[in-house]
């Protein structure tokens, strides 16, 4: 008699395909009115013999059927789940919901190159106006009128003692002005100069450097300057080389050259079959330029350093024509 | 400057290669743009004699000709030039040269008639671009002779970036003492002395002597100014990039180009009376060399006659003592100029030439005599004549006073940070020809040169040493550390945080011109103050900008000319309302136009519309907690009724939006959307202070009211706010309508009022009173209907 109840409930379980199936089956054995509960019922009529024996037998029946029926549980569980996932699968490949890239423009991720670097050498960023007077812009700089310097800078105007800023120099002197040694500052901003052609364009940017301390030398700046391109270009073994040359707010001068980055000094287009890339100018800070603002030379060296960002930005990203810059052409702004 | 290394090398001749020497002159602070051989490689050419010339049998323009090449047997060529003749001597590419082109010389049939070679021309062998004949060779030409030698062709010729401190190197000699403290060679001499026969006598005076502390003529009378310039200078000439022109002149411009003095020669005959150096009349008038005529200003140093002025001083002659073809008595000048008065006069003439050049950098004073007597020895070889006494005006007081200069050892070490050798700085101060007296072990006392207007202080000496220890042998050292921490505020937004934002959000950012043109001035921005550049590039760029819009507009137009219609851009920069520095503020704009989003199958077209741009401006003002709003206001770039200014307290910080329909349709643009803000403005944020959050259940209340459309929403949130309304947490406007079942002019706002008690949970009682009191509120301040 149990033994049919096990096989009829075996069966029923199995072929319960899903878990209201499972459960109609389990009311059936297991229920209140079901077979199994049907024959506990039937024990008072058995002999104090027979009973316990039919007890045990019908207990380890229920067992069996339980076990049965949460196994197949599981089983629809599962199957019930993966035909969900089946339902639910998407084509993750799809593009996803509005989304648009925007960027930052490749002279301002090469402004912010630069000055992460020179942050990190313990420099503060500062920056100025970009219509000055003549004293910031000229004379203060040890470029007084008629100096041949002058003519080469090309200057816009707007009366005879205010311009755009030839050069972010000035920004030198605001920050001596304001500032006591020990200073060491960067200054990024644009610069203008009434030239356009294929390799100019009348506004471009400039990083400018200004170390005024009790022991600054040559060395110390030739040492910073070639840490400084050897981690903007992240080339450890870069070359570069310094060669005497002439800025009015320095002395001694060099201007700084490193290895053509695009030939790797073989002489090409770019280098002009030189091997070489100037890339900077730099110097001891002139002491005409400490004493315009009350700063004694004879106590106080300053170093300075001046870098064009186009041109950085150029040589970094392989760009060939200064004047994309501003140009603003979704084509050329998306690729960075 | 371009100069022919061969002519460096008559001077200066270290036993390097020209690339060598060039790298080295490059490296010691004279710059070596360009390296180029005068003539391009070819082999096989050698001079040859034209012994006959006769009528080629067959053809009109050819001619065959018998050349002698000094080897025995003529050789029979064929020639195609009008002026090849006999007695020639011409350049022969004979059989198996290789020209330039990388033509191979072959033997040849012309119109049946053999040809065993070529007669060349300037440009079969890349010397010039004229191909208008042969070449015609001086007549002492050896026979065979290789042609490069001939020609003196294995030159170079190198172009010298000179600085503005080193006027003393715009000559052979300049440079050729560069090249002799390089390398520890010694300077040949420049002392000069031309014969001495006439006996005219000229007076010229100086007026302002502080300006012109040196004025030296000389006579030289009977000259032939007819005569050919000897090729050896023209060729040196041309190297230098000089055009020819009679020998006079060419002399003037060679002892130029040789010692660095500019020097002018006179039509003696054209001159009235004697010479004075003087100021000029204000607007006096004066025909220059190059045929443009001059009004002078008083500041302007001349040399004039009896009658009028004949010369600026140290920039140009006039064209009425000009020496001409048949001049033969001149009068030479060769003057000091002080650089300081003369800088600047050319160029307020549009005048750039060699002298000013030279003169407003600073012209050796010392070289004034030698360079006259050198040109005069040179005319008297050329043009013949007789040369008489120089007559000289000096003022040795006015002259650039050399001060001794002090310099030690401690000095330079300090500012170079290693130490050099005593004994290898004075032997440099030697080569430098430095007068110098050692003070103690490791001072000296220096007396520069007078040709080195550039060593005036210590830091020039140092430099100087520098230079000539090499730039590139100097240590590397690292700077010391600066432990100073500066003060740095965490509640400071930086640029890179507002550019985050925005490219987050989708924007590209643009860099433009900082000026523009007065019509997107006008357009733009037209009540701000119009600042004028005096010399702009173009009107496109005249006006310096007091909004980004304006660049922000053209780049968005361009873009969509281009195609892309869905533009977002914004940048980053200052702008202007004066020329002062409190008058430069850096701000932050955006523009956005087209879709919202590019087409994609998750969602469908939406065209971008004010709240796109306010929600973008948004993003830049949370950065920091202040309280910002937006209250209806005009602007001329934004249309009316979709333009709002921003608040910050009672300082309007920025606007935002949309273009006005004017300025769409003159810019042809689309819808678009604006925003911007000054960024100093919205920088300073505050440092977030922790306020404990209630622990008990916030509960919500929705009330949906019908009030005027012209009540703004924030009228009515900020009314309830003002209420300070116990456990009111948040106040939230989630539905606006209009239309049907409202009446006309009326709208439908529905706002969700959120309140939540430190204390206790609040009943629905005490939430329903709550509720009420605000209702209750609305109508009576706005007249509200609840719905």
């Amino acid at each position: 008699m149990i033994k049919k109840i096990i096989t009829d409930a075996k069966k029923a379980i199995a072929d319960a395909m899903d878990l209201k199936a499972l459960d109609d089956s389990r009311v059936l054995y297991l229920g209140k009115k079901g077979a199994l509960t049907d024959l506990l019922k039937g024990l008072g009529k058995l002999s104090k013999e027979e009973r316990p024996v039919m007890g045990e037998a019908i207990n380890e029946a229920k067992v069996q059927i339980q076990k049965l029926l949460e196994s197949r549980k599981s089983e629809l569980e599962e199957i019930a789940l993966t035909k969900r996932l089946l339902d639910e699968k998407i084509d993750v490949t799809l593009p996803a919901r509005n989304f648009e890239k925007g960027s930052l423009h490749p002279i301002t991720q090469t402004l912010n190159h630069i000055q992460d670097i020179f942050t990190k050498a313990g420099f503060e960023i500062e920056i100025g106006p970009e219509i000055e007077d003549d004293f910031h812009n000229f004379s203060a700089l040890n470029i007084p009128e008629h100096h041949p310097a002058r003519a080469m800078h090309d200057t816009f105007y707007f009366d005879s003692n205010t311009v755009l800023r030839t050069h972010t120099s000035p920004v030198q002197i605001r920050t001596l002005e304001r500032q006591q040694p020990p200073v060491r500052v960067i200054v990024p901003g644009k610069v203008y100069r009434n030239d356009s052609d294929v390799t100019h364009t009348p506004m471009f940017h400039q990083v400018e450097g200004l170390i005024v301390d009790k022991e600054a030398s040559f060395s110390q700046l030739k040492g910073l300057l070639i840490d400084f391109l050897r981690a903007y270009f992240e080339k450890d073994d870069l070359k570069v080389r310094f060669r005497p040359s002439y800025f009015p707010f320095t002395e001694p001068s060099a201007e700084a050259d490193i290895e053509c980055v695009i030939c790797g000094g073989e002489g090409c287009r770019v280098c002009k079959k030189s091997g070489w890339l100037e890339v900077l100018g730099c110097g001891v800070v002139h002491p005409n330029v400490l004493t315009a603002v009350n700063i004694d030379p004879n106590e106080f060296s300053g170093l300075a350093f001046g870098m064009g960002v186009e041109r950085l930005a150029m040589l970094r990203y392989s760009v060939n024509d200064l004047r994309l810059f501003f140009e603003n052409d979704v084509r050329f702004l998306n690729q960075f | 400057m371009n100069i022919s290394t061969r002519w460096i090398r008559e001077w200066a001749n270290p036993d390097v290669s020209d690339s060598e020497l060039s790298e080295k002159l490059t490296m010691a602070g004279l710059e070596v743009d360009r390296i180029a051989p005068v003539a391009p490689p070819f082999e096989g050419l050698v001079v040859g004699h034209v012994v006959s010339c006769d009528k080629h049998p067959n053809a009109d323009k050819l001619s065959l000709c018998e050349i002698d090449i000094g080897d025995g047997s003529n050789l029979q060529i064929i020639c195609g030039a009008p002026n090849v003749r006999k007695d020639l001597k011409v350049v022969v590419a004979t059989v198996g040269s290789v020209l330039p082109s990388k033509l191979k010389i072959k033997r040849a049939k012309l119109r049946g008639v053999e040809s065993n070679g070529m007669l060349c021309s300037e440009s079969e062998i890349g010397l010039s671009e004229s191909h208008e004949g042969i070449i015609e060779l001086d007549m002492t030409a050896t026979l065979g002779e290789n042609i490069r030698s001939v020609l003196d062709l294995d030159d170079q010729i190198i172009e010298l970036d000179i600085t503005p401190n080193r006027g003393d190197c715009f000559s052979v000699l300049g440079v050729a003492r560069e090249v002799c403290v390089n390398y520890n060679l010694s300077m040949p001499s420049t002392i000069y002395k031309a014969e001495q026969k006439g006996s005219r006598p000229f007076t010229s005076k100086v007026a302002n002597p502080s300006e012109c502390a040196k004025y030296l003529t000389r006579v030289i009378e009977g000259v032939d100014n007819s005569a050919q310039t000897p090729k050896w200078m023209a060729q040196k000439l041309l190297r230098a990039s000089q055009q020819l022109h009679s020998p006079i002149v060419d002399i003037t411009n060679y002892v130029l180009l040789e010692l660095g003095q500019p020097m002018h020669a006179f039509d003696l005959k054209t001159i009235n009376g004697d010479i004075e150096v003087r100021s000029a009349h204000k607007n006096e008038k004066l025909e220059l060399l190059n045929g443009q005529t001059v009004s002078l200003t008083e500041k302007t140093l001349v040399i004039a006659d009896e009658k009028s002025a004949i010369a600026i001083a140290g920039v140009m002659g006039g064209m009425k003592t000009a020496t001409l073809e048949n001049s033969t008595d001149i009068l030479f000048e060769s003057a000091f100029f002080d650089p300081i008065s003369i800088a600047g006069i050319a160029r307020s003439y549009g005048l750039h030439t060699e002298a000013s050049l030279r003169f407003e950098r600073g012209v050796d004073f010392n070289i004034t005599r030698q360079a006259i007597e050198r040109a005069t020895e040179l005319v008297l070889e050329i043009c013949g004549g007789t040369a008489s006494e120089i007559n000289e005006c000096v003022d040795s007081k006015s002259l650039p006073a050399l001060e001794p200069i002090e310099i030690s050892n401690d000095k330079i070490s300090r500012v170079l940070g290693f130490d050099l050798e005593p004994s290898w700085i004075e032997s440099k101060f030697k080569f430098l020809e430095f007068e110098f007296t050692t003070n103690s072990a490791n001072s000296w006392t220096i007396k520069p040169p007078s040709f080195r207007f550039d060593i005036r202080i210590p830091a020039d000496i140092i430099e100087e040493l520098a230079r000539l220890y090499g730039y590139d042998k100097i240590p590397v050292q690292r700077l010391s550390i600066n432990a100073n921490i500066s003060p740095s505020s965490q509640a400071m937004i930086s640029s890179s945080d507002f550019s985050s934002s925005l490219v987050n959000r989708g924007y590209k950012e643009v860099i433009t011109y900082s000026f523009i043109s007065n019509e997107m001035h006008d357009l733009v921005d037209p009540n701000s103050t119009k600042i004028l550049l005096k010399n702009p590039i173009s009107d496109d760029m005249a006006v310096m900008r007091s909004s980004l819009w304006s660049g922000l507009i053209q780049s968005a137009k361009s873009n969509i000319r281009r195609g892309h219609h869905n533009a977002r851009f914004f940048e980053l920069g200052q702008c202007f309302t004066g020329t002062l520095v409190e008058d430069q503020v850096q701000k932050i704009a955006g523009i956005i136009c087209g879709n919202r989003h590019d087409s994609q199958w998750a969602e469908g077209e939406r065209e971008v519309d004010f709240f796109d741009a306010k929600s973008d401006v948004q993003a830049l003002l949370f950065h920091s907690k202040n309280i910002y709003t937006f209250e209806t206001a005009e602007h001329p770039a934004l249309q009316l009724g979709q333009a709002a200014k921003i608040i910050k307290g009672n300082k309007i910080i920025g606007w935002v939006g949309a273009l006005s329909p004017k300025i769409q349709k003159s810019l042809s643009m689309p819808n678009s959307f604006l925003f911007e803000v000054n960024q100093k403005d919205i920088e300073q944020g505050e440092i977030s202070c922790y306020e404990p959050f209630s622990s008990f259940q916030a509960s919500q209340r929705d009330i949906a009211i019908v009030v005027s459309k012209d009540i703004a929403a924030d009228q009515l949130i900020n009314s309830i706010r003002s209420l300070k309304q116990d456990d009111l947490v948040d106040v939230n406007l989630f539905d606006v309508y209009e239309g049907e079942h409202i009446d006309e002019g009326s709208k439908s706002v529905a706002l969700n009022l959120t309140y939540q008690s430190i204390e206790v949970t609040l009943t629905d009682e005490q939430l329903a009173e709550k509720v009420s009191k605000i209702v209750a509120h609305l109508e009576s301040k706005f007249s509200a209907k609840l719905r």
